[in-house]
């Protein structure tokens, strides 16, 4: 198991370093960030002067040795539109982004999930096409459409709910007392976008949820069971249930990642100040550091989350070790 | 007896001191620079004496996301947003405001030698950091000396020494005429003359100062979120008045309808960049109101036009796109009628800037624009790439349905706004091949000859127009000291682009920004809000006024 977890962890660290590469390179084809900042008609001093505060004037070489000299000391650089350590303006925005994604996963997870269990055990009925339905306008209403609608009628229409921003309150990573205060305050805000944020992924998740169930009930260790005499209701909760959950997990877990970490489209609607909207400005104005810094967290929770499921893959399944 | 002599001590201080207010205002002031003086037209500052209360918060929403950059006036960017934080936190010697494009700021006397060569300022006396201390001539020359932003280059070029007779005084000496100097010293146009607080600036360094500035400004930061939320509260030591808004609230909203809902739904007081497709929405509102804002004109260029084998090399050519666009109905269809159809690409809040019937609108007949594609030799016309500002991309088809009416089959080229930026910045080498018009604006200040500059001589890195006869008369502009011979050069120049086509005028655009019912006065009077000239945001701040909060 040691020698399965280390070869895993070397896998993760290989990985990262190739995000880093291709990262870095990739963000330089994306066109010149002086070109952009300098309006036209600024002098060739001004220029100079922007591409050596930004080290772009050191040969490219350079600039990737001492990117990576600077990760390893837990630094990002500087970045270049916002002009702060990209590091504090990442974990500035991380926490609003994590009570998004996690408001959304609920959502997905408590409409998804039981919606698709219910359709798979009445498969075929009317509750089946209801739920064909919801998992249908789930993946076919796009969040932001999904969005407007919510601010038009809630904000603007019945006055309920504000549509702009995450609230007042703050998490302050060197200040515990808000930490508490920024989870459970402020519901008001993060009603429309969590709700248009998780009911794409509801969609998916009730799919998935209703195919592993169906394919569970129809297993033929549950006929068995079934055969037995367990009360329908202990098939499905303690039999049928629990297997048919793991590729859920795994879908719900990688739907998390995305939620926290790309919900551009959803954070821009909503102007919430995510590391989704974080990446779309940083993008838009060529600012390397910072799509740097926030491509390389979003890698970086992946390659974590992948590590860990395979470690639980390995520990709880041994052929899975054994094979590798 | 003690107390009489006191209060007489104390009203002759105070007669003295206004005397000596009205004196510098009026110019009457003792001279800081011995021999003739350039004459300067710098209005007196409105000071409002009777302090109130500020009350109340204005939530303001830029349309893209904030900067913390913008607060360092060390590092001002030629880009004119940056000034909505300069007039916020910080305070310039001397600025546009709504009563006249230059007037005195933090000084209340400025002078230039007859020869370009000193220039000298004597701040007002009582002004404060808003950490309490004081503004001194030593913390103007070490802005100057430390500035490295827009334009640096040429002010520490053209410094020789910087001299501190005391305490409010500052005089700069320069090693050769610098007659553009009190123009580029002009908070509207460079940052260089917004002063920073020396001892504090050194004190936190480059990144501190960037998260927490302070300046002599009518607002003080009191926190912000990078790129999202910025919030300043009332200096109310402020010298000019007392601002009248207790909080000023910034968000970077990129999204128009979020802007919008945000404007509706009360969670925004003034929003800006309103102008598209949810115009009529807003003018439909009776809770909202709007101010046209009108920044400068929209205009066509034609990279690479003096090429051989470019079409847009005859100016027939050129002349015939002018006729075909029908100016009027883009006017009513991109802004419901609000933009006004223009005949200079310079806009004309802009000192020098030719305009009524020095520049007339052009006419819009496509018959003639036939007649004269005919004559160019391309009756049939020919396929071209149009490349259009974005986000106007409707503009930029309304635009090329007018040009298919002359044969001209156009094809656009979108390009996302950064990367469109960086194309107009290098000029004719951003636009390869020869067939390309692109569709600009750029309300920048600094007089006509900053707009000349930058697009219509060989020199500069954006030069779209490059003509020996311009580029003669471009350099007796830059070498004669006469201003009024400079004005009727610069002039001379814009007749000759306009009437070359080398670019073709299409409409004054308003880039309007709403507000909701909060924003005080009531009714149409919030239009003084946007009286400064050449302002593409609606400052000074300290005047804004809104309703208490609830």
């Amino acid at each position: 198991m040691k020698k399965y977890v280390l070869v895993r962890a070397l896998y993760s660290v290989v990985t990262l370093w190739l995000l880093v590469t291709i990262i870095f390179g990739l963000v330089r084809l994306t066109g010149d960030p002086v070109a952009m900042k300098a309006e036209a008609g600024a002098d060739a001093a001004y220029v100079a002067q922007l591409k050596s505060d930004w080290g772009l004037d050191r040969p490219l070489h350079w600039q990737y040795l001492g990117f990576v000299g600077r990760l390893l000391r837990g630094d990002f650089g500087h970045s270049f539109e916002k002009s702060l350590p990209v590091r504090d303006i990442y974990f500035e925005r991380l926490p609003n982004s994590l009570k998004l994604g996690f408001a959304a996963f609920v959502i997905s997870v408590v409409l998804g999930v039981p919606l698709g269990m219910l359709s798979a055990l009445k498969v075929n009925s009317g509750w089946d096409n209801a739920g064909k339905m919801v998992a249908l306008l789930g993946l076919s209403m796009p969040g932001f459409f999904v969005g407007l609608v919510l601010i038009i009628v809630f904000g603007i229409n019945l006055g309920w709910l504000p549509v702009l921003g995450k609230g007042p309150s703050t998490f302050v990573w060197s200040m515990p007392s808000t930490w508490m205060p920024f989870w459970f305050r402020d519901w008001a805000y993060l009603a429309m976008p969590a709700f248009a944020l998780g009911w794409y992924f509801s969609g998916a998740m009730l799919r998935i949820t209703r195919s592993g169930m169906l394919d569970v009930l129809g297993s033929d260790y549950i006929k068995l069971v079934r055969l037995k005499g367990v009360p329908e209701r202990m098939v499905v909760a303690k039999h049928a249930l629990k297997n048919s959950m793991i590729p859920v997990l795994t879908f719900a877990g990688l739907n998390l990642l995305i939620m926290v970490n790309v919900a551009v489209v959803i954070e821009v609607i909503f102007n919430w100040p995510g590391v989704g909207q974080l990446l779309y400005d940083a993008l838009s104005n060529r600012d390397f550091p910072m799509v740097q810094g926030v491509v390389l967290m979003s890698g970086l929770m992946i390659v974590v989350l992948n590590f860990t499921i395979d470690v639980l893959y390995g520990y709880v399944d041994p052929r899975i070790r054994l094979s590798r | 007896m003690i107390k009489g002599l006191l209060a007489l001590i104390a009203v002759v201080g105070l007669a003295l001191m206004s005397c000596g207010e009205a004196a510098a205002q009026k110019g009457t002031a003792p001279a800081i620079l011995a021999g003739p003086l350039a004459k300067l037209d710098i209005k007196p500052a409105q000071i409002d004496t009777a302090r109130g209360t500020p009350k109340g918060t204005l939530t303001v929403a830029m349309h893209f996301a904030l900067d913390p950059g913008w607060l360092d006036v060390l590092e001002h960017s030629y880009a004119v947003t940056q000034q909505m934080y300069d007039y916020l936190v910080h305070d310039a010697m001397i600025k546009p405001m709504p009563y006249g494009y230059v007037t005195y700021g933090l000084a209340e006397q400025a002078e230039l030698a007859a020869d370009f060569r000193r220039a000298a300022f004597r701040l007002r006396p009582g002004l404060k950091f808003h950490d309490g201390q004081p503004v001194t001539a030593a913390d103007v020359k070490w802005t100057y000396e430390n500035f490295k932003g827009a334009y640096a280059k040429v002010f520490h070029d053209k410094l020789e020494y910087v001299q501190i007779p005391d305490d409010r005084t500052i005089v700069f000496h320069f090693k050769e005429p610098f007659i553009d100097f009190m123009d580029l010293y002009n908070g509207g146009v460079s940052g260089i003359g917004w002063i920073v607080p020396k001892h504090y600036y050194e004190k936190v360094g480059r990144d501190g100062f960037k998260a927490r500035p302070i300046g002599a400004g009518p607002y003080k930061l009191v926190s912000q979120q990078a790129g999202v939320q910025m919030v300043f509260e009332a200096f109310e030591d402020y010298w000019r008045r007392s601002p009248a808004t207790k909080t000023i609230v910034v968000k970077g909203v990129r999204d128009l309808t979020a802007r919008m809902a945000g404007l509706q739904t009360g969670e925004l007081d003034l929003a800006f960049g309103m102008t598209g497709k949810l115009m009529p929405r807003l003018m439909a509102d009776a809770n909202l109101r709007w101010d046209p804002n009108f920044t400068g004109p929209w205009w066509l260029i034609f990279p690479g036009y003096n090429e051989s084998g470019n079409p847009f090399r005859d100016k027939r050519v050129r002349q015939a796109i002018s006729l075909a666009i029908n100016r009027s109905f883009l006017v009513k269809q991109e802004t419901q009628g609000i933009g006004k159809p223009w005949g200079n690409w310079i806009s004309p809040e802009n000192r020098d800037a030719l305009q009524g019937a020095e520049a007339p609108v052009p006419e819009y007949n496509v018959e003639k624009a036939k007649q004269l594609m005919a004559q160019a030799g391309v009756p049939d016309g020919f396929e071209f790439e149009y490349v259009p500002f974005p986000p106007y991309f409707d503009m930029g088809e309304r635009i090329l349905t007018d040009l298919r009416a002359i044969g001209l089959r156009g094809k656009m080229q979108t390009l996302e706004g950064p990367a469109f930026r960086a194309k107009i910045g290098q000029g004719r080498k951003g636009f390869p091949g020869n067939r390309t018009i692109a569709q600009n604006i750029d309300p920048r200040a600094g007089g006509a000859k900053a707009n000349v500059a930058v697009y219509a001589v060989c020199g500069s890195s954006a030069s779209f127009v490059c003509e020996p006869q311009i580029e003669a008369l471009w350099t007796k502009h830059q070498a004669s000291l006469d201003q009024q011979e400079r004005e009727r050069l610069i002039k001379a120049i814009q007749r000759i682009l306009l009437d070359e086509y080398y670019f073709v005028p299409i409409y004054w655009n308003p880039f309007v920004h709403a507000v909701g019912p909060r924003v005080l006065p009531e009714g149409r009077a919030v239009s003084r809000y946007w009286d400064t000239l050449n302002a593409p945001y609606p400052w000074p701040w300290e005047i804004w006024e809104v309703k208490a909060d609830r």
